[in-house]
């Protein structure tokens, strides 16, 4: 939801800064992945949002399953998180730090979705397009979805470059019928 | 429609010519809601404001509110099957409708897609729906009339061509009347004329539609309609789609009227928008910028110069002003001008013609208030005839009205009072008109030299209309060289008068009426 992304657009921002003056991106980013995982168990789900539990139980019981993982710092977001009810924004807080780490570091997250899997080598063939055309260093992960019929679909962010058999049927579809 | 086989396989076979197969790159993005046609969308990082965006289905919308992490857009068209979590694609495209000739004749709806069931638009250009109006270098004085074939409007609020005359009253005095027979009365005027309907039923659309074309008006008219089941945002486009179709007439050098029908409907529609997307209500809750919407539209209602027509046309057009006249209607709630869209039109027009329901209901039709209908641009522009002969009208009336009022009170009255209410009786009547019956500017002319000759004087009031028929009978076909004269000079030059005068003797000789 984009009420969600608002929110948790701030909190991002702040431990970005601060991980960015420690010089421990990596380390912040390790954390709130860690600390992601355990508010998305089922179980921790569950326990979160029993209206039972009061905050403060709720602060020491998260901290304490997330054991040394986090340090002072990060633990103290997770209060404030707790404190203000904030608890289930941390996924997209999460997202949001990653994506300004990876702006600081100028690298993309490339989605590439392929109908069979295609070779190494065709994947790097890709990439090194990708990078030229985005002037960045691209990261890409493949799926397969079998559904897209044929050819590939990237996504970039916001922006997809659709050249699935897929979408050109459909495209052809509307252009008959229009 | 009836398609034949050969035509069915000839439009597959154009349309497989023309596919192209290449990779599209589009910023994507996924709808959160759908709520009354608004549509919220996470994600569209790229997107303009007013592009259009397009969801599947073959369905697009219209960005409207670009906020931080999301974009409220409308939909244009039906959005039934719109569902949280499609996505949504940018076009990169600013929304345009289809322009030119090829529209002629035809009724469209606010996308310029037709809806007459005569076959596709084969429009070759499309142009935006959105533009900016012409600067101030552009424009030049407004200095030809319009003749709307009505005797009170073209002889006491003259329209020129470029200029923005609003047609303002309650709901049945016949604002649509006014505007249906400005358009008629264009025919070989040299004037492509748009008709936009807003937010009215089908029916009465298809009611002006099978009037002018029962008047041969459709041969030079346009229809733009957005009928009251379309959605708000159809509503709130059409004035602008109708306006575009209109400007592509104005900037190649030639003359073109446009009538808003209503205006009052588009700010509601645009109210609805708005409020659906949460922007701050205001006074009547109108958004703020309420105005600007009505504001942006008439201004690009002008007339421009020679340079700017050549400039457009790269050099094909020269020596040719061109001209967008538009006529606003408002709709007012029990004659209340002061209300927030009236004023603010009123402010924005070159002028207004004032219709009330209770001057409509003693039988003045069209029912004009002279009193408070102005022109502020249009008497420079008003035909020299009309003009000359004209003039007098408004102030025959004016003194009647006063004097009427005065005159309830006193029974005797002396001879020069009498006299004058007799003469304001005697033009008010003659300034009333049927509907789709234009007059000439020959036959306006002589109507108004007779009045003004006192010819009336003698005429019983109840008598006064048949009596001008007659007459215009009789100088068509007696005095026809006297009467084109006229029609071709606009004009009543040397002795031409005095040609005329006999010619009324000698009807009024022959007892025709």
């Amino acid at each position: 939801m984009a009420e969600i992304s608002t929110i948790a657009r701030p909190y991002a921002v702040a431990a970005y800064k601060l991980g960015k003056e420690q010089k421990a991106l990596t380390k912040w980013s390790e954390m709130l992945g860690f600390a992601t995982q355990v508010a998305n168990d089922t179980q921790m789900q569950a326990y979160i949002q029993d209206p039972n539990v009061v905050a403060s139980d709720l602060q020491a019981t998260f901290l304490k399953v997330c054991g040394n993982k986090l340090n002072e710092n990060a633990q103290n977001l997770i209060k404030l998180l707790i404190e203000y009810g904030r608890l289930s924004v941390l996924p997209a807080i999460t997202d949001a730090f990653e994506a300004l780490k990876a702006q600081d570091e100028g690298t993309l997250e490339a989605n590439i979705i392929a109908a069979s899997k295609p070779s190494a080598t065709e994947v790097k063939d890709l990439v090194k397009r990708l990078e030229a055309k985005f002037g960045k260093k691209v990261e890409a992960t493949v799926s397969i979805d079998p559904e897209i019929i044929g050819g590939i679909k990237i996504i970039v962010g916001d922006t997809v470059i659709d050249a699935s058999v897929k979408n050109q049927l459909q495209n052809l579809a509307y252009s008959l019928t229009a | 429609m009836q398609l034949s086989t050969s035509e069915i396989s000839e439009l597959i076979k154009s349309r497989l010519e023309n596919f192209s197969t290449s990779a599209e790159a589009r910023t994507q993005g996924t709808v959160i809601s759908v709520t009354d046609g608004i549509v919220r969308i996470h994600g569209l990082s790229n997107v303009m404001a007013g592009e259009m965006i397009e969801f599947p289905g073959n369905t697009f919308g219209l960005a409207l509110n670009l906020e931080r992490d999301s974009v409220g857009a409308v939909v244009l068209g039906d959005y039934e099957h719109i569902t949280e979590g499609d996505v949504v694609k940018c076009t990169g495209r600013i929304l345009e409708v289809p322009v030119g000739p090829e529209l002629i004749g035809r009724v469209v709806n606010a996308l310029g897609q037709p809806i007459d069931g005569k076959g596709p638009v084969n429009a070759k250009m499309t142009d935006k729906i959105e533009k900016v109006a012409p600067g101030v270098i552009a424009r030049k004085s407004v200095s030809q009339p319009v003749q709307t074939g009505l005797k009170s409007v073209d002889s006491m609020v003259p329209v020129g061509r470029g200029q923005r005359e609003l047609i303002i009253g309650d709901r049945q005095t016949g604002k649509t009347a006014v505007a249906v027979d400005a358009i008629i009365n264009q025919k070989g005027q040299n004037m492509t004329c748009v008709y936009v309907a807003i937010g009215q039923k089908a029916s009465t659309i298809a009611n002006v539609v099978r009037k002018l074309e029962e008047n041969g008006a459709m041969a030079y008219t346009i229809v733009v309609a957005a009928a009251a089941s379309d959605s708000a945002a159809l509503q709130f486009l059409a004035p602008y789609a109708g306006c575009t179709m209109g400007e592509y007439f104005r900037d190649r050098g030639e003359d073109a009227l446009i009538v808003y029908d209503d205006l009052t409907k588009q700010a509601i529609a645009y109210r609805q928008i708005s409020l659906l997307l949460r922007r701050p209500p205001g006074r009547e809750a109108y958004p703020g910028d309420v105005f600007y919407i009505h504001s942006r539209l008439l201004e690009r209602a002008a007339r421009v110069n020679e340079d700017y027509v050549e400039k457009f046309t790269g050099g094909k057009v020269k020596g040719k002003t061109g001209s967008l006249t538009a006529l606003p209607v408002i709709e007012t709630a029990a004659g209340d001008v002061s209300a927030f869209v009236p004023t603010n039109v009123i402010s924005i027009t070159d002028g207004q013609i004032f219709l009330e329901t209770d001057l409509f209901n003693a039988g003045i039709r069209p029912a004009i208030n002279a009193g408070i209908s102005v022109s502020r641009v249009g008497g420079a522009a008003q035909t020299k005839v009309i003009k000359k002969l004209g003039g007098g009208v408004r102030l025959a009336l004016a003194q009647y009205r006063e004097l009427a009022a005065f005159a309830q009170f006193a029974s005797d009255l002396d001879e020069a009072t009498r006299k004058q209410l007799d003469r304001g009786r005697m033009f008010t009547e003659l300034m009333k008109q049927a509907q789709y019956a234009p007059l000439s500017i020959s036959n306006m002319a002589i109507s108004l030299l007779a009045a003004n000759k006192g010819y009336f004087d003698d005429v019983p009031t109840a008598k006064v209309l048949a009596f001008e028929s007659a007459l215009h009978g009789f100088m068509g076909s007696k005095y026809k060289a006297l009467m084109d004269g006229i029609e071709s000079s606009k004009d009543l030059a040397g002795d031409a008068e005095k040609a005329v005068e006999a010619a009324i003797q000698d009807f009024k000789a022959t007892n025709a009426y």
